[in-house]
This record gives structure tokens, C-alpha cells and sequence, in this order.
């Protein structure tokens, strides 16, 4: 895979964990929504662990 | 979805060359340690005795001033608040979400807390694993496994999920239920220890069901026990059940940090991308970085952060491989699993013992069966050694040669001579999940 594409995946990743902690701040302690955030931030971080931290090295 | 070929799970991790998979794994230990530093008062506490903040973590070499957390700690720490986990924990207690602990084996045992994002990377990292050892979304994978409070193969099933295998959880099932139900429905594979494997296979055999023939199983991933990397072992099962037999090894403290992938190379890859192994000499606790020197583990989790895992002393010991797999992961590997523990080499009658090369001798010999046990027990100042074995039935006219066969393979394997007797196929117990074949009656 070349870099460019897994940079461009990197800033994607980057506009989701963005757009979950936005969610969050709209939830208002909605629990429907917060407890499904959790988990989606969970994915988010595995996103984050298997592309975006190795991004800057390749 | 689209069409995948790839043997990787992560081609961007598990094929990164070496000196980049050293720089993400130092970027990572310095994030683990800033961020148990400044939320784990327990490792807050560890450092600040040890005049180290995470500052001081610049080099690869800086890793080894960080001070080594062992089982001990763990069990002594539960002892604060919160309640049952102690101030090890890196969370507000409201965020773990999920109650597992230790068997036992060694002592007391230690309460594992996860939050969510822990046990999204338990599953992420069996997805190595399972990737790395042929599973695909067309497998129906089955889970012979009592779903309880041990982590076990609860992570298997998640990863099997994510991973796209229909998953067929065979929890309260007795045994010949679970077989039954793997032959109705053409499962495909199914996790388990060693000792339940060859117990699964005895018991289908009772039930005139030959597992290689009546079965579909392609592919089985064993843990739990060092049986996987003890080549008779492993020949057993795979002859046993007509499949291929994959070897993983993981804690409940630690993660499932290493696999063997389809090559099957004779050593299990570390993913060095989830977690930092090093391997210690026992006595003197230098790093060995050479292949085919023996050494403890002490093992680091990069990314588990409810109750985080910095250079935690296994006693497991293993050793490097210097061989490079054909699979392409630039992973390194180490020799033949997990060979002992640093705790379990015993002496007896002065000779070091391992108890894994007693299972090597007696699952060397086809015409005994699966089933051991050793006890060791001290009569004035003299050590004995009684090794239990069964003879497989149709084979107990050839006792006297198969016994004769059996003591020079333990001779040269141990240097020890046994007092050997014989039981009835069955009369030994049998386990479900880690078996205590050995017992040293000395320390009594």
C-alpha cells in the first residue's frame, strides 16, 4: 500500500475521533448515545492503532 | 467488502521492517508509561521509588531502568481500593466493563480489569492470531468453552466475530454434546487447551465418531498450556483430528502476545506491534537479545490502558529465534514456545526439570495414552519421582518393551530415573482446561 493512501487514511481516522468527541459534547448525558460513543471511540482507537501511529514511520 | 488475498491481518504492522517496528514500539512504550504515570497511583508510587518520570524514557536502552511488575504486586495491590482491583487501575472504576481473573495456578488470583476499549484490543489482537493462522469469514468456528470468569477463549469468540466466522458458542455443553454439535454443524475450527483437545478427540472415539474422518475441523488454535510447541504433542492432536493444530500463547495480565502462523516454523511470532517482549537472563536479569539462549519473559501491553501492563515479569521462559518465516511478518520469533517457568524448573534429585520434557517422553510414545501425572515427593533426604502413565488398549501385551522405550526417552530427555506404574486408559483425571499433571508433594 503506498503512503500517500495510508496518510489519507490517517486524517480520515483523525476526522472520525473528531467527529465522536463532537457527538459527545452534543449528548447532553443521553446514555443511547454516550454508551454506543464508547464503543465507537473502542473501534476508533483499534483504527488508530493499526493505521495512525505507524502513519508518521512508513 | 472488497476481495482480500492478503495472509495479513495488518500487512502495514505485521510486514513493517525491523527499525521502524523498533521506533513505533519506543513511541508507544513512552506513551503507556506517561500514561500510567500520571493515572495509576500503584505506578505512580513504582516510579517515583525508582527516581523515574517518563521523561527519562528516550532510548531503547532507557526501557530497561523501568522497574519490572511481578504476580506478587499484582496480588498485593488488589488489597487497596477500588474494590477488588486496587490502584492499579488507570480508570475511574466506572469505566471497567469487564471482570476476568487468573486461575490460580501459581498462587492467589489476580483480578483483570477491562474497559471496552481494552477488550476491542483483546479481540483485535486475537484477530492477528486467528488471521495469521487461516480463519476466514467462511469458517464456522466453534467454541468448546465454559464462558466464565477465566479471559481463555472469550477473546477467540470476539475475534472470530470480528474477523467474519460464524461463531457457535459451545459453553454449557458437556463434552459429547459439543462434539456432537461441531459434526451437525460442519464446523470448520474450534479453540481449546492441548489436554482438552486430545480429551475431546478420546471421547469422540467413544462415541464412534473418528474426529479426522466424521468432522470438517481444518484448523484448531490451542492455549493454556505449553502443548501446542511440544512437537509429540502437537503430532498427537493434529493426527488425532486430521487438522492443523496452531499454537498461541497469551495471559490474563498480559494480552495474547504471540501466535504461530500457517507456516508453522517451529516458533511463534511475537506481534511486536501490540506488545514489547524482552527476554531476561533469569539469574542476572540481563537482556539477551541472541537467538537460542534461554531467558524469562518480561512483557509489556503497548496499548491496554484500564489496567495497564508495563514490563511485567512472566516467568515464563522462552528464548529468540534467529530463523525469519516464510509467511513474510517481520515479527520476531520465538523457538518452540513457551519451554518453562522460571518458578516450575525445579530440582530434583539435584538435576534441573522442566516438567514439559516429561510430556515430550510419554506423548512420544504412540502406545500410551494422552493422560500423565508426575508427583514428586521427598523420603528422608532422598527426592522420589512417581510418573503415572496408561497404555493405550490392545497394546498392554507389549508393556515390558513399550516401559523399556519409555525410560531411555525420559533418561535423555530429563537425566532421571522414574518409578513408572501403569492404570487403566481412564483411570487418570481427566481436565477441561489447564491440566495439573505435575505435583511436587515436597513443598507440602
Amino acid at each position: 500500500m503506498d503512503k500517500t493512501a495510508v496518510k489519507e487514511m490517517g486524517r480520515m481516522i483523525k476526522k472520525m475521533r473528531k467527529l465522536a468527541d463532537g457527538l459527545r459534547e452534543k449528548a447532553a448525558g443521553i446514555q443511547a448515545v454516550e454508551r454506543n460513543l464508547d464503543r465507537i471511540s473502542a473501534n476508533i482507537t483499534m483504527l488508530e492503532i493499526n493505521v495512525s501511529d505507524v502513519r508518521d514511520l512508513l | 467488502m472488497q476481495k482480500n488475498d492478503s495472509i495479513y491481518w495488518n500487512p502495514l504492522l505485521e510486514t513493517l521492517p525491523r527499525e521502524k517496528l523498533r521506533a513505533l514500539q519506543l513511541k508507544k512504550f513512552k506513551r503507556i508509561v506517561e500514561w500510567a504515570y500520571h493515572n495509576s497511583p500503584f505506578y505512580r508510587r513504582l516510579y517515583r521509588a525508582a527516581g523515574l518520570e517518563p521523561g527519562d524514557i528516550r532510548t531503547f536502552e532507557d526501557i530497561g531502568k523501568v522497574p519490572r511488575v511481578e504476580k506478587a504486586m499484582l496480588r498485593d495491590v488488589q488489597k487497596n481500593e477500588p474494590f477488588p482491583y486496587g490502584d492499579m487501575l488507570a480508570v475511574p472504576r466506572e469505566r471497567i466493563v469487564v471482570f476476568r481473573q487468573t486461575s490460580g495456578t501459581t498462587g492467589a488470583p489476580v483480578y483483570q480489569a477491562d474497559t471496552w476499549q481494552d477488550w476491542e484490543w483483546w479481540a483485535e489482537s486475537w484477530c492477528y492470531i486467528l488471521y495469521a493462522q487461516g480463519y476466514r469469514d467462511t469458517d464456522r468456528v466453534f467454541i468448546p468453552f465454559g464462558y466464565n470468569i477465566f479471559v481463555a477463549f472469550w477473546a477467540m469468540h470476539y475475534a472470530a466475530e470480528k474477523l467474519g466466522c460464524e461463531t457457535v458458542p459451545g459453553g454449557v455443553l458437556d463434552t459429547d454434546a459439543r462434539i456432537l454439535k461441531m459434526k451437525e454443524l460442519r464446523c470448520t475450527a474450534f479453540g481449546a487447551t492441548p489436554t482438552y483437545v486430545l480429551g475431546l478427540a478420546e471421547r469422540a472415539k467413544k462415541l464412534n465418531i473418528d474426529p479426522g474422518r466424521d468432522l470438517q475441523i481444518k484448523r484448531i488454535t490451542v492455549a493454556g498450556e505449553p502443548g501446542g510447541s511440544v512437537p509429540s504433542t502437537k503430532k498427537r492432536m493434529e493426527e488425532a483430528w486430521g487438522a492443523k493444530v496452531y499454537d498461541h500463547i497469551g495471559a490474563t495480565e498480559i494480552g495474547a502476545w504471540s501466535y504461530e502462523c500457517t507456516e508453522q516454523p517451529g516458533g511463534l511470532h511475537v506481534n511486536e506491534a501490540l506488545f514489547l517482549v524482552e527476554i531476561e537472563d533469569v539469574e542476572t536479569g540481563e537482556p539477551i537479545t541472541e537467538a537460542g539462549k534461554r531467558g524469562k519473559l518480561v512483557i509489556t501491553a503497548l496499548d491496554r490502558i484500564g489496567k495497564p501492563c508495563i514490563r511485567f515479569d512472566s516467568k515464563d521462559v522462552s528464548l529468540w529465534s534467529d530463523g525469519v518465516c516464510g509467511c513474510g511478518r517481520t515479527f520476531r520469533m520465538i523457538e518452540g514456545g513457551i519451554v518453562g517457568r522460571a518458578d516450575d524448573i525445579t530440582k530434583v534429585k539435584g538435576v534441573l526439570l522442566a516438567p514439559t520434557a516429561i510430556e515430550e517422553a510419554v506423548r512420544g510414545i504412540p502406545e500410551l495414552g494422552d493422560e500423565y501425572e508426575v508427583v514428586v515427593t521427598k523420603e528422608g533426604d532422598l527426592d522420589k519421582i512417581a510418573l503415572k502413565i496408561e497404555i493405550r488398549p490392545g497394546k498392554e501385551g507389549e508393556q515390558e518393551a513399550i516401559l523399556a522405550r519409555l525410560k531411555d526417552q525420559l533418561r535423555v530427555k530429563t537425566n532421571l530415573g522414574y518409578q513408572i506404574s501403569v492404570h487403566p486408559v481412564g483411570a487418570l483425571p481427566r481436565y477441561e482446561v489447564k491440566a495439573k499433571r505435575f505435583k511436587d508433594l515436597r513443598k507440602n
